[in-house]
């Protein structure tokens, strides 16, 4: 057989060193600056970020300076309309309206955070574990999600407010977060499975990277994008579910204040009052709004694969 | 682990024994690979094995390439990664510097580490996006505390200017980067830690082929420079011969012929290697080539044909009549002539006139189809 002809003819000089590289011409950007500028472009986001933060600020101000003021009832002043000195009006025991509200939004942002904290933490260490180690680990972690995902969730949620202690935030926190990370943790476990036969994740293990490095350098921050967009998400769905239990009676209740039970509180007078139902329903849809386009904002921000678009 | 991995022994036995003990880097040793494919209800029955490397032996001597090709799916990646412990080995031995690296345990491993690295072929997913080329390249030196921050950063300088990167690039991150500079971010990584094996698997079939050219040509350089030793795998036959001493071909997971490159290439031994030699494009339209198409598909990897794994599509076969013994004994690595090895009952039988006949052969084969079709 006759010898095959070689490659190409092949050019052995080198560039000179101090030869102008296109890549020299692009202004050196780190990831997160990268981030950033992907998310400044998604209009609504940052529309939503604002909005988010005027709700988290008001919630944290307001109730801080007025003390307990949002329970005081005065029989005087039942039932007045917006004013001045209260702008939203009283209810039908005199309590400031204003200061229920943002003491119900202070109330019902809470429950969402922790509650998403608690999703995070589970379904990421769970995801993480059931997706490196794969195997029976694997196995049993999904089996539980597949049990878990199977019950009527809500119905689970009431149940354990209802035997562990109605009322109690924390116990509505809990509740939502031990039911609610299975979404987490199937978007971690995906993520581990793809990313532990990556290349770059191989190279890693080829150095001689440990086990906990490979996690924690390589994988987690490819890992988390889906997780954070998914959190900000699982906000808004934390805050309805408070809503709904607190106006079936299981979460909040009376004195203390939050969006479900304002709402509950005036059901009767829909047709007399519309407008103080209207205040914590608008309340609702807010949060609700703000956390879905951020969490679209981070989701098109944290996706490395997007190009920055030129406009 | 399985009782089907003994039928797989005999081949080669330890490899090219003739060698001298002293100039083996890496030792190969009834190396098998199978993935387990699982089914029942809990997904824990085992149903089925691919048998993605099935039993090779071979050693790669210090300081030469050796290079591996075959068609995809043949398990030339896979043995790749599994002589670096990427992916566990289902059975055999890997010997670095005559030491048996299998049953090592991970702390163990990591001075082995030092010694082989190596280079991947897709030169976008090789890189973290996270990190900067810095971080890249020093994390090897890094991860085995050699060095202070302050030396690190002098070292990936010198090898960034070393694979022909520029220095300041050192705070960018890939995504900044073309194909080819990649990958030469990826050998500035697989050098970083002074190793003197290092394994290619495919580094240059994801580039342009004016970028091919420089890419080999640098590690052509780095292996004259640093003494290396290349485990270059690929699927392209005229890059494989310009870059290696030696070269092993691969048909579903068996080495079927190991050789030095210009017998390999001139007087090929095994019927495969000949059909696949013949497949290479020929740069010169007026030149008539002699093709021998391959009837059918390779065989799924899962059930592999017994007996000799090429039989069902062997062009030599049918020409010495389907003998019987091809179909049912495995045919062993052996010296076919000095040098060359090659598992083939009848690679006596593989001659110039034999080729030539079998080319006209398989044309009027495939002339009457077109005419019948």
């Amino acid at each position: 057989m006759e010898r095959l002809d070689k490659l190409v003819a092949i050019p052995r000089e080198t560039p000179p060193a101090d030869a102008v590289d296109e890549v020299d011409l692009i202004p050196v950007r780190t990831y997160w600056q990268l981030v950033r500028q992907r998310f400044v472009q998604h209009r609504l986001a940052v529309m939503a970020l604002f909005l988010m933060a005027a709700l988290v600020a008001l919630a944290v101000v307001v109730p801080t300076l007025t003390g307990d003021a949002y329970t005081k009832t005065s029989l005087s002043k039942t039932m007045l309309p917006p004013s001045l000195e209260t702008p939203l009006g009283t209810n039908q025991i005199g309590q400031d309206m204003f200061l229920r509200l943002m003491k119900a939004l202070q109330t019902s942002l809470f429950i969402g955070f922790m509650a998403v904290i608690i999703i995070g933490a589970v379904g990421v260490t769970l995801g993480s574990i059931a997706g490196y180690y794969g195997g029976w680990v694997d196995n049993l972690i999904m089996r539980a999600v597949d049990v878990i995902l199977s019950l009527p969730i809500f119905f689970l949620i009431v149940m354990i407010v209802a035997f562990f202690g109605k009322g109690d935030a924390w116990v509505v926190i809990i509740a939502i977060g031990l039911t609610g990370w299975t979404l987490a943790c199937r978007l971690v476990r995906a993520e581990f499975l793809k990313l532990r036969e990556a290349d770059f994740v191989q190279a890693a293990r080829a150095l001689g990277a440990s086990n906990r490095r490979i996690i924690a350098r390589h994988i987690l921050p490819a890992a988390l994008a889906p997780v954070v967009v998914a959190a900000t998400l699982g906000i808004a769905d934390s805050v309805v579910t408070e809503t709904a239990l607190s106006f079936l009676g299981f979460g909040i209740s009376p004195p203390e204040a939050s969006l479900g039970n304002m709402l509950k509180g005036f059901q009767e007078d829909l047709m007399v009052r519309p407008h103080l139902l209207i205040y914590p329903a608008v309340t609702i849809v807010l949060i609700v709004l703000a956390a879905s386009f951020l969490g679209d904002g981070l989701r098109d921000a944290l996706d490395p694969r997007q190009r920055i678009e030129k406009k | 682990m399985e009782g089907t991995v003994s039928e797989g022994l005999p081949v080669g036995g330890t490899g090219d024994g003739q060698l001298p003990s002293g100039d083996e880097l890496i030792g190969v040793e009834s190396l098998v690979k199978h993935f387990e494919i699982r089914g029942g209800l809990l997904g824990v029955r085992r149903i089925g094995a691919v048998r993605a490397v099935d039993g090779v032996s071979f050693s790669v001597r210090r300081g030469e390439t050796l290079g591996l090709v075959g068609e995809s799916g043949c398990g030339k990646t896979t043995l790749g990664k599994v002589i670096l412990r990427l992916i566990p080995a289902t059975s055999g031995q890997v010997r670095v510097k005559g030491r048996p690296i299998f049953g090592l345990n991970d702390r163990e491993m990591i001075p082995i580490r030092r010694d082989m690295q190596i280079v991947f072929q897709d030169p976008y997913g090789s890189l973290n996006p996270r990190m900067t080329v810095g971080e890249i390249v020093g994390e090897g030196p890094y991860v085995h505390g050699l060095r202070s921050r302050q030396e690190r950063e002098e070292l990936v300088r010198e090898l960034l200017a070393r694979v022909g990167l520029n220095q300041s690039h050192i705070h960018r991150y890939p995504h900044e980067f073309s194909g080819g500079q990649r990958q030469r971010i990826g050998i500035a990584r697989a050098l970083a830690l002074n190793p003197e094996f290092v394994v290619c698997d495919e580094p240059v079939s994801a580039l342009d082929v004016s970028i091919q050219s420089q890419v080999l040509n640098l590690l052509d350089d780095l292996q004259q420079d640093l003494g290396l030793t290349y485990l270059f795998i690929a699927h392209n036959l005229a890059v494989v011969e310009h870059i290696s001493d030696r070269v092993g071909v691969m048909y579903l997971g068996k080495l079927v012929e190991l050789a030095p490159v210009d017998p390999l290439y001139q007087q090929p031994a095994h019927p495969y290697t000949v059909a696949l030699l013949s497949a290479v494009p020929e740069t010169d339209p007026r030149k008539r080539k002699k093709r021998i198409v391959l009837k059918g598909d390779v065989p799924s990897p899962a059930a592999p044909p017994p007996g000799c794994r090429f039989h069902t599509r062997c062009w030599l076969r049918e020409r010495l009549g389907n003998p019987e013994r091809c179909a049912t004994d495995e045919p062993a690595l052996r010296e076919v002539r000095p040098g060359q090895m090659a598992a083939c009952h009848y690679a006596e039988e593989v001659s110039p006139a034999a080729i030539e006949a079998a080319s006209r052969a398989s044309e009027s084969g495939m002339t009457a189809e077109l005419a019948a079709g």
